[in-house]
């Protein structure tokens, strides 16, 4: 059997590991080490290889959730994880100081993976930054030539990653039918 | 101990990785201190220091480079607790499918906006209603950077320009039953949008009684359109979509992602949307008129843009696998 996948990307702290368990039907495995440098000032553990979740299908199909660790020096793991991924969800944190710079970032890192799929971008925090706005997002990406959709997130709701999950998939295909 | 001795930070030999970068973090953490000052970034901050906390949140060059961070910016933001209580802000939307629509959105009498040989006049003028009458308040409250009220006889509306939002303190179903009627000319001329008393600026408000501009706008739309379009777009002329809305924060009316997905990718016919996403045309004449209350939508002007020919719709050569993911996702069982 085939295996589908979607993979989640983003700095530390985006929500990436949350985002996942909103949509798994399985409670995620967690590859979670104790922060012991920078990112411990973000908080107490990070991924250190992956998260992974499940989406059961009808037929007994799974869809598979992989969470790349968002430290760049985990950076080999990323090239692994995206081979077979049918689209990206890139999650940005907006109370990081420059998020664009993020954005920038995992979007030159994922090039290739973005133009022969697509991505949907969710920007977390916002209630608690609320600039820049998501009009803001979407200035920046018209410079970089992208129209993707970008949706604020909490990534601990379920509805708001299903529907950037649901984006990610008409930006696939418009004439899907759920 | 001198003040020098103070700031001295010990790393015992041999050095480990993590106690070097523990010291690191340390020494990074004293030299900031002194330079930590509360600052406010938000109109709500300066009167309201007693609920919100200040944060610097550092980030270096690259999305995350632990190891050799290179330059060490600051952002500063203030936590407010009270705006992570403004729940009808920050609350997930409202998805609506084809059998809740009618009830939610409003039907209409005397015309079938579905029946391709009523379309010229399947449209509504929003500055007949309650969404118009916003629209200009908004538009004045943002051009003189104030906060306004609109008043109307009924519930008044304050705009706080600075941090788009609206305050509005009805029911839902008032709201609902407001937006969709049209305002006759004596309810018209009683409709005025002046500046906010300074002292009443600052008053104490149910907190999910706000919304963010965008999301109140593109709510009203829906509520005035009924599933018509908007009397500014021509019917046989190709529209834009100029990106994606923030569908996470907004009204979802029945396949609003996939006629956002279709027109991203080029302008197209309102008619032609609804014939290749296969679609009754109310839910594309609804989406239009909500992206165009936000500025979202417009007809194309020019007119080599409308000679440009959209993109053909091509099929995923993984369609099966991706209808059953959103089946999944939209919590159907197939």
């Amino acid at each position: 059997m085939s295996q589908y996948k979607i993979i989640f990307t983003g700095p530390v702290g985006a929500g990436k590991t949350t985002a996942i368990n909103s949509i798994s039907d399985v409670p995620p495995i967690k590859t979670d080490a104790s922060a012991s440098d920078m990112t411990k000032f973000r908080k107490s553990s990070t991924t250190v290889a992956m998260d992974y979740g499940v989406m059961n299908l009808p037929g007994g199909e799974k869809l598979h959730l992989y969470g790349t660790p968002g430290q760049e020096r985990f950076d080999f793991m990323w090239d692994i994880l995206i081979t077979g991924g049918i689209g990206l969800i890139l999650l940005l944190d907006n109370t990081r100081a420059d998020p664009f710079q993020d954005m920038r970032f995992f979007l030159d890192t994922f090039d290739k993976f973005v133009s022969d799929t697509a991505v949907a971008i969710g920007v977390t925090q916002m209630d608690l930054s609320a600039k820049p706005t998501i009009e803001d997002y979407h200035v920046q990406l018209q410079g970089m030539g992208l129209k993707p959709p970008v949706f604020a997130v909490d990534a601990r709701v379920k509805s708001d990653v299903s529907l950037l999950v649901q984006a990610l998939l008409y930006t696939l295909d418009p004439g899907l039918e759920g | 101990m001198s003040n020098n001795k103070k700031n001295v930070i010990a790393v015992k030999k041999p050095v480990k990785t993590d106690e070097m970068l523990a010291a690191l973090a340390k020494a990074q953490e004293q030299a900031l201190k002194p330079q930590t000052k509360p600052i406010a970034n938000t109109a709500m901050a300066s009167d309201a220091s007693a609920q919100s906390k200040v944060i610097d949140r550092e980030a270096s060059t690259t999305a995350d480079n632990d190891e050799a961070p290179k330059e060490t910016q600051l952002k500063r933001y203030v936590i407010d607790s009270d705006e992570q209580k403004k729940s009808s802000k920050h609350q997930a939307a409202m998805q609506l499918n084809e059998k809740g629509f009618g009830s939610f959105i409003g039907t209409l009498t005397g015309i079938d906006v579905n029946d391709p040989k009523q379309f010229a006049r399947a449209y509504y003028n929003p500055k007949e209603f309650f969404q118009g009458y916003v629209d200009s308040a908004f538009k004045v409250s943002r051009s003189k950077g104030q906060v306004r009220q609109l008043n109307s006889g009924w519930n008044p509306l304050i705009i706080f320009p600075q941090t788009d939002e609206v305050w509005l303190d009805v029911d839902e179903s008032q709201l609902r039953a407001f937006s969709g009627l049209a305002i006759n000319k004596t309810l018209g001329e009683k409709m005025t949008v002046t500046p906010l008393p300074q002292d009443s600026v600052n008053l104490e408000r149910a907190l999910e009684a706000f919304y963010s501009m965008d999301a109140f706008m593109w709510k009203i739309a829906c509520w005035a359109s009924k599933g018509r379009y908007p009397v500014t777009i021509d019917i046989k002329q190709p529209v834009y979509l100029k990106h994606w809305p923030n569908f996470t924060r907004l009204l979802v009316t029945p396949h609003a992602l996939r006629i956002a997905a279709l027109l991203v990718q080029g302008p197209r016919t309102l008619d032609n949307v609804a014939e290749v996403l296969n679609i009754k045309p109310q839910y594309v004449f609804v989406f239009i008129s909500a992206a165009s209350a936000l500025g979202l939508a417009g007809q194309v002007k020019r007119e080599a843009d409308v000679l440009v020919q959209s993109p053909e719709v091509k099929s995923n050569k993984n369609k099966g696998l991706l209808s059953r993911i959103l089946s999944v996702l939209r919590g159907k069982k197939a």
